[in-house]
């Protein structure tokens, strides 16, 4: 009893630090923006400051924690959950940095999204590093229901409510399929402990009980992922969400989500390898097709990031198929960047707040020449123009795919890449070449997006200098399914 | 389990015994329907506008508040009967979930949740 609480809570340390402060922020924000005696203050800004400073914070506790390697309870610490863990932070740092004067523009004056930004962060830190199907579905249920509340926290817009039903009734449906895969295999082997299952499949013959599991949990993960066959609700709900919390949804749910699906897959299933290949391999290939086509017809700029964001979850798909070292690396180089990309991508929304359509981009070469040399550079890199950083992680990815004799898939990565193009390509012509019919003016960019962009466009530009770090930190990463 | 099946028969006698007692008034009670017996009751008046009206949002608060602590109640059981064999570890853990709880409870009351009037 005693050891438990000398050693076993330091394990825990940054998500205990986390969900404090944000009960703490929680009830200094309800104390005082009720407080008739301070005149009813707007904390958005306040407690946004004090988010990222906690963010900060638990950036720095995650990477410094003492323990590198143990399983406690139902969770694990390894290389691999701290990455992802710090990733997580990282993301939903710089979605709140660059939404500060997003939320002051637009009136957003409850401190409530900022609160659920941290929970859910929490939630998406014990995800990365659950151990167990019980943790992984009460993390994955912690974070949707956060997201639920956050796509529909613009009570006054049409679009934010229908956002958030559409959320909640198209992610309840998921996480039930996913409960069935869970309980499936727990009726089956009578365990639940990842380690265990991965002991028990090893070399045993494959039950369908088993197989139809797994179908599940996979269908499960790729609806949350929004991979093709299971992508429907994701345009309309990233839409509809106000721009800051869409920021936020494009990429951390992806980054843990993912976390948990390669851990499950690739440790506890890895001798089912080849029934759950073909079903990623179908979905990434059916992602990336209908993405490049889809996002051609688009009109606004929302949407047509997520039918990119589709894409790209369809080239991760693909690396995640191959299964092997070289895959999981290239998963994850891939990773990193398309979030350096899209928080880029987002900043440059967000600091152009009234555009809705692509048409509104007309001519931005002259009203900001800066900000749109930025976005310039920054669609060439989704595109994976050389030598910009999209290009060696679509690069690596598909020589990961190719090395594991995925043939088709690589090639129609290629092809669908190459068509894709078109559309990334056309908003640069409208940023430059087309005339437009009514001017926009645009107010001044804010210190902590400008800073956000120059970082994020300075490593998309250089990353093809020094891109070693990257690559042997995720190398590193990817060994820890191996050993 | 055995002891639920009196609960069962019981479930139906007294389903069959409210059947029968609301049975007798039908038969035994004279029906004279016309419009003005069958009109909806407005204290005496012609019903003044459109029966729709807006639902309070605070009957919905006051159910999912009921539903949240009820839920409560729920782990409050085996912890409770549980007790002495749990020692301070489970006693300490409880006290955590409650005080997350409360903080939740603090955060309506901040809010006004619970005012009525």
């Amino acid at each position: 009893m005693k050891e438990l609480f000398l050693n076993d809570f330091k394990l825990a340390i940054p998500e205990l630090f986390l969900i404090s402060i944000s009960i703490f922020l929680l009830v200094y924000g309800v104390v005082y923006s009720t407080s008739n005696l301070k005149g009813y203050p707007i904390l958005s800004n306040n407690i946004s400051r004090l988010a990222l400073i906690t963010l900060c914070f638990s950036i720095i506790l995650v990477m410094n924690h003492p323990i590198k390697e143990a399983v406690f309870f139902s969770l694990i610490l390894d290389d691999f959950s701290s990455f992802l863990k710090v990733l997580i932070l990282i993301c939903s740092f710089t979605s709140i940095l660059i939404s500060l004067d997003y939320l002051k523009e637009e009136k957003l004056n409850s401190f409530e999204p900022i609160i659920l930004i941290l929970i859910s962060t929490v939630s998406m830190l014990l995800m990365v590093s659950s151990y167990d199907f019980i943790s992984m579905y009460l993390g994955i249920e912690l974070q949707s229901l956060c997201f639920y509340v956050l796509a529909a926290c613009k009570r006054d817009s049409e679009f934010s409510t229908e956002a958030g039903i559409k959320y909640f009734l198209l992610g309840a449906f998921s996480s039930g399929l996913l409960l069935f895969g869970c309980s499936l295999i727990y009726g089956f082997t009578g365990l639940i402990h990842f380690e265990e299952l991965a002991k028990v499949f090893s070399g045993i013959e494959h039950t369908n009980a088993i197989k139809l599991g797994i179908l599940f949990l996979a269908v499960g993960f790729l609806f949350k992922l929004t991979a093709v066959p299971f992508h429907m609700w994701a345009p309309d709900v990233y839409e509809g969400a106000p721009n800051s919390i869409t920021a936020f949804f494009l990429i951390t749910p992806k980054i843990a989500i993912l976390g948990l699906f390669v851990r499950l897959f690739l440790y506890s299933f890895y001798d089912f390898l080849f029934s759950w290949q073909v079903i990623l391999l179908i979905s990434s290939i059916a992602s990336m097709i209908l993405a490049c086509f889809a996002a051609m017809a688009q009109k606004k700029i929302k949407r047509l990031l997520v039918y990119s964001a589709i894409g790209h979850v369809g080239y991760m798909l693909l690396a995640f198929s191959c299964g092997n070292l070289e895959g999981i690396q290239a998963l994850f180089i891939y990773l990193v960047i398309y979030f350096i990309m899209t928080i880029n991508m987002f900043a440059s929304i967000l600091s152009l707040r009234h555009v809705k359509y692509i048409a509104d981009l007309h001519q931005l070469v002259r009203t900001n020449p800066l900000l749109s040399i930025t976005m310039g550079v920054n669609l060439f890199s989704i595109a994976g123009i050389p030598p910009l950083a999209g290009f060696c992680s679509k690069f690596y990815l598909f020589f990961a795919a190719i090395s594991s004799s995925l043939y088709l898939g690589a090639l129609i990565g290629v092809l669908t890449s190459v068509v894709s193009c078109f559309y990334y390509i056309r908003l640069i012509k409208i940023i430059y070449f087309e005339s437009p019919k009514t001017w926009i003016h645009y107010s001044t960019i804010d210190k902590e997006k400008s800073l956000i962009l120059a970082i994020t466009s300075f490593f998309i530009l250089f990353f093809f200098c020094y891109p070693s770090p990257l690559f042997i930190f995720t190398h590193k990463i990817a060994l820890t399914f191996i050993i | 389990m055995t002891e639920f099946f009196p609960i069962f028969i019981y479930i139906f006698v007294s389903l069959g015994l409210s059947l029968f007692i609301l049975g007798l008034s039908f038969v035994f009670s004279v029906q004279k329907p016309d419009p003005e017996k069958l009109s909806a009751y407005e204290c005496g008046f012609d019903p003044f506008d459109d029966a729709r009206s807006r639902f309070d949002i605070r009957f919905y608060l006051v159910a999912i508040l009921f539903i949240i602590f009820d839920l409560e109640v729920t782990f409050l059981f085996p912890w409770a009967v549980t007790l002495n064999q749990i020692g301070f570890f489970g006693f300490w853990s409880m006290m955590l979930f409650l005080v997350i709880l409360t903080i939740g409870f603090i955060y309506e009351w901040r809010k006004g949740a619970l005012d009525w009037e």
